[in-house]
């Protein structure tokens, strides 16, 4: 007998219905092919049967024939709406596609016909996180464990999600009756042990130190808790909370003896004792210098103790303790030693001291009778590492860049094979604007060790400087897979400075396409890093992980922070404006190609095929090879759908917005957020981008223009509508003072900052937002030429900035005067040569790097 | 109170080619030829091409190449260059690699080493002198023997792989 309530169309008889949950566990397992074929058994008789039909389009689905699967599975629906397995196979094809709200809402369809669904439940709860639904996950995870309480993993399941939707003391509380139900526990057990410490952070995070206290104390005796350093580290961080000093600065100490060059344990050790070292009295830096004395004497091989009190001290005292630290780094022979101590400079005292004690160094190990050679009694090495020290101290500021590019000649004719001093010297000519002589040096330093894979990435790098792109592929191809491009294969491996170098070239070359489709490249890579998450809400509660698990879920919740996503959608979304005010860059970008390139395409495509072709027969002709996934095709690899996509400004909204609720530091954000708001004439979002980026920085040149071009645009406006005129009413005097006018506003800017190059371009681009570009061609100019005074102390990345403004929006008469100009200013750079004249210099260079040629050749070996 | 450097030796392979180019380029007055670098890269050359580490910086090279000799299989290690980056000379680098070397040439048993021999410019005294401390004799003087650098003639230096001479 049929259960009541089913329809009768889908009742099967028992041989149709026994062969239908074959096809349930042959899903399963995986074996599509075979389940097709019992699909279409089942089908031929019924066709009309909503559940197999279902069950047919999913597998279809996996099978690469999406279409007609997604077909199959809304006709499933159709033919029997109440089935919850039609909405769940529904809801799968939905999750595979990552589209999670709508998976979610068949599932609810679904439990609505069986609410006590376990799989469903299950799937559900962890959609719901993936979403950060947490309410959802707490509700579903809560009625499995109610259907399941058997199951450890139910209880611990929600205890997750009571955590995550800010219910911690349900999650303490559920914990600890786990706890306490749980039996025969084998000793040292992994898995147990983590859900203690689970617990712990929990109690931590609630401030219930003496639970905690009382927690750890038993585990330490029983030593439950297999992560020891992990529990130690808890009790240090309780005793402390407690105020029970002495026990605390105990456990700091046990602590540090274990690691003594973790930052976090003489910080605790230092907070337990009400220092900060952030904020420090002259009373408390000379305790603070002495506790770390001790350190130093207790582990003197250790760097940590030694490094923490040259961020705390200055003066004489700050000498005494760097010249020993720095005597270390080069007996040692540390490469990273400058790295080390750059974050002293923003002290110039400190940086002031750093090269007095150096020279004297570099002095000592000199021979005094030949000022070019070691003395006797020194070593080689050390000398090597002062003068290399000293090279990029000297590189960091640009009126020093030559003293730093001489020291480097005398330590690479010293020692010619050390591949950092050619990195060094590379560096050193980007900085002063030679990024042609610069790419030279680095690819001298990776000919010096072909299998460095730094080396390769660097010299790629400053190869996609210059333009180099195709060259800088070949490189790195070097470390890719045989079977793919090196792009396709760096792109699989989500390098995203690979991404983002290879966009910013191919931007300055005006190939806007290609550009787009590294920058969105970049976008859709964190698309898959956020859908890799996935798997880990049902897999970490099985395998019990679960601190790494909320971690992990704290740390995803702010991932389009992090830096290469910001680069990626600001460099994005700043194409996709000029697009929009200039309809002709969609042209431009398109090389024009001649015949013989043409052909050269067509070769190129047909190699590519071949590769393919080869790595299929590779793989061998096995049954499954049906059901692998096949290699994803691109369908769009130049970039061209990218490039005219309809609505330029909506697409850069789509890369900014993931950013827009996240703490974002950098003023390029809001200025470009900016740019796109006020163009799609969402004037809050223009106003909010403006006061986000005031508060960054306040008087930044690029704010500056934003601000008129707000002013300006909203004094424009007739009749907004009411509740945004008074918000933007009220708003405006904090940016733009209500008794100024725009040109007045402009020359005051410019007025606050005397000689500041940014103000003085800033200025200029103000007034042609005032005026417009032919209205303000002339004075703008006049303004861009004030950079080459000598007072205006001119950068290079401003004197580019400031060319590429003459050139493309004002248009003027004088821009191959001010490329001359800045050409004299920076006599050491290359960037404002021609295109040809850039080639010349690097054959020259590539021609008198090898000396050899002058030489005889032995032709008797 | 300073520990003594390191000196250690690192087989030549495709990949530092480039710092052996280097190395060569500066330290020795010709140029060679592209037949060196590929020999140095034969499978049987690896133990008798080395470059030369000091505190793990690359200053030095030792290259050798086999030649058979014997109806026997028996064969001669031919020291093809050596040398030191100037800074880092007197510092035992040169006698560390030769050493090394000689070692592996007295371990080889196919083929089995008899001799080691080299030419020395006839107006380098100063590697005479190093070789013959490491109890290599001079054989002949050969006339002629550089055709492109002077002066042109050269010693011949020899040892057998297996000596009683010095320690």
């Amino acid at each position: 007998m049929a259960p009541t309530g089913v329809p009768a169309k889908r009742i099967l008889p028992q041989k149709e219905s026994t062969l239908f949950r074959t096809i349930l566990q042959q899903y399963e397992t995986k074996q599509h092919k075979k389940a097709l074929k019992s699909c279409d058994q089942i089908l031929k008789k019924f066709p009309e049967h909503g559940e197999t039909t279902s069950m047919k389009g999913l597998i279809l689905t996996n099978l690469q024939k999406k279409e007609e699967g997604l077909e199959l599975v809304k006709k499933g629906v159709r033919l029997d709406l109440t089935s919850h397995i039609c909405w769940h196979v529904f809801g799968l094809v939905h999750k595979t596609d990552r589209n999670y709200e709508e998976a979610l809402k068949c599932y609810a369809q679904a439990l609505r016909f069986d609410k006590d669904n376990i799989n469903i439940l299950r799937d559900a709860s962890n959609l719901f996180m993936q979403v950060r639904n947490y309410e959802g996950a707490q509700d579903a995870r809560f009625t499995l464990l109610k259907l399941r309480p058997t199951l450890r993993q139910g209880w611990l399941a929600l205890a997750v999600a009571y955590h995550l939707n800010d219910r911690l003391e349900d999650a303490q509380s559920l914990l600890m009756h786990y706890l306490r139900i749980v039996k025969n526990v084998p000793d040292h057990d992994v898995e147990h042990s983590e859900v203690m410490l689970y617990y712990l952070r929990v109690l931590y995070d609630l401030k219930r130190w003496n639970d905690a206290l009382e927690f750890i104390d038993l585990n330490v005796q029983y030593n439950s808790i297999i992560d020891r350093v992990a529990l130690l580290e808890y009790r240090a961080r309780v005793l402390s909370a407690l105020g029970r000093k002495d026990e605390a600065e105990e456990e700091w100490r046990r602590l540090i003896k274990q690691n003594p060059d973790c930052y976090e344990y003489y910080r605790g050790f230092l907070s337990n004792r009400g220092i900060d070292l952030d904020k420090l009295t002259d009373e408390i830096r000379a305790e603070t210098l002495g506790l770390f004395k001790g350190f130093c004497d207790e582990y003197p091989k250790s760097t940590t103790p030694w490094r923490i009190p040259l961020d705390i001290t200055s003066g004489d005292e700050f000498k005494e303790l760097v010249k020993p630290y720095l005597q270390k780094g080069l007996t040692r022979g540390i490469p990273s030693l400058f790295a080390d101590l750059k974050s002293l400079y923003v002290n110039s005292e400190k940086k002031a001291i750093i090269q007095e004690v150096m020279e004297g160094f570099k002095d000592e190990y000199r021979d005094q009778s030949n000022p070019s050679k070691v003395a006797d009694d020194a070593s080689p090495a050390e000398y090597l590492w002062t003068l290399y020290f000293l090279a990029q101290h000297y590189a960091t500021d640009p009126s020093t860049i030559s003293t730093s590019l001489s020291l480097l000649d005398t330590a690479l004719e010293h020692t010619p094979t050390l591949p950092e001093l050619h990195m060094i010297k590379a560096r050193a000519l980007k900085r002063a604007g030679d990024y042609v002589r610069a790419s030279v040096n680095m690819e001298n330093a990776r000919k010096l060790d072909l299998q460095d894979r730094a080396l390769n990435s660097k010299s790629a790098k400053y190869m996609f400087r210059v333009g180099m792109i195709e060259e800088a592929n070949t490189l790195l191809g070097m470390f890719t897979r045989k079977d793919t491009r090196p792009a396709s294969d760096l792109e699989d491996m989500q390098c995203f400075p690979f991404l983002i170098q290879e966009g910013d070239a191919w931007t300055r070359a005006g190939r806007l396409n290609l550009a787009l489709k590294r920058y969105r490249a970049v976008d859709k890579t964190y698309d898959d890093i956020e859908d890799d998450q996935l798997d880990f809400h049902a897999y970490c509660v099985r395998k019990y992980t679960l601190n790494a698990y909320v971690d992990m879920t704290f740390y995803m919740d702010s991932l389009r922070a992090s830096p290469p996503y910001e680069r990626g959608a600001i460099s994005a979304a700043r194409i996709y404006v000029r697009l929009h005010d200039d309809s002709s860059l969609v042209a431009s970008s398109i090389p024009q190609q001649s015949v013989s390139e043409k052909k050269a395409k067509k070769k190129a495509k047909r190699a590519e095929l071949k590769v393919q072709e080869d790595a299929k027969k590779g793989t061998g002709a096995s049954d499954d090879k049906a059901e692998a996934p096949a290699e994803k095709k691109d369908e769009d690899p130049d970039g061209m759908k990218l490039l005219t996509a309809p609505d330029p400004l909506e697409q850069a909204a789509k890369v900014l917005r993931p950013m827009e609720h996240l703490t974002v530091t950098s003023i390029g954000f809001w200025i470009v957020s900016f740019d796109v708001a006020i163009r799609r004439k969402k004037y809050l979002q223009a106003l909010k981008a403006l006061r986000h980026a005031k508060a960054i920085a306040f008087d930044d040149a690029q704010l500056h223009t934003r601000i008129l071009e707000f002013k300006k645009t909203i004094s424009s406006l007739e009749n907004l509508p009411s509740p945004m005129s008074t918000v933007i009413a009220e708003a405006l005097p904090e940016l733009f003072p209500a008794e100024s006018s725009l040109e007045g506003y402009n020359s005051d800017y410019m007025q606050k900052h005397p000689g500041s190059p940014g103000a003085i371009l800033g200025g200029a681009r103000g007034l042609v937002v005032i005026r417009g570009a032919a209205g303000a061609q002339e004075d703008a100019t006049e303004l861009v030429f004030q950079l080459l005074r000598d007072e205006t102390r001119l950068d290079i990345q401003t004197a580019l900035d400031a060319l590429q403004f003459l050139e493309q929006e004002l248009k003027s008469p004088r821009t191959e005067e001010f490329r001359s100009a800045c050409s004299r200013r920076f006599p050491l750079s290359t960037t404002f040569l021609s295109a040809e004249e850039q080639a010349a210099v690097r054959t020259e260079m590539e021609k008198s790097a090898a000396p050899e040629e002058s030489k005889p050749e032995l032709d008797s070996l | 109170m300073r520990t003594p450097p390191r000196i250690s030796l690192s087989s030549i392979t495709p990949s530092n080619l480039g710092t052996l180019r280097k190395l060569n380029s500066v330290i020795f007055p010709v140029k060679y030829s592209e037949r060196f670098y590929k020999d140095v890269l034969l499978p049987e050359a690896e133990d008798f091409c080395k470059l030369v580490y000091y505190n793990d910086l690359p200053v030095g090279t030792i290259c050798c190449r086999i030649e058979r000799s014997g109806p026997e299989g028996e064969a001669k290690l031919y020291i093809m260059t050596m040398g030191v980056l100037a800074p880092y000379r007197s510092r035992s680098l040169g006698s560390e690699a030769l050493k090394q070397i000689l070692a592996s040439a007295a371990s080889s048993q196919k083929p089995k080493i008899t001799h080691v021999y080299l030419h020395v410019q006839v107006s380098n005294d100063g590697a005479k002198r190093f070789y013959e401390r490491q109890g290599f004799v001079e054989l002949k003087k050969e006339e002629g023997y550089y055709k492109k650098i002077e002066p042109r003639d050269a010693w011949v230096l020899e040892r057998k792989t297996w000596s009683d001479a010095p320690a």
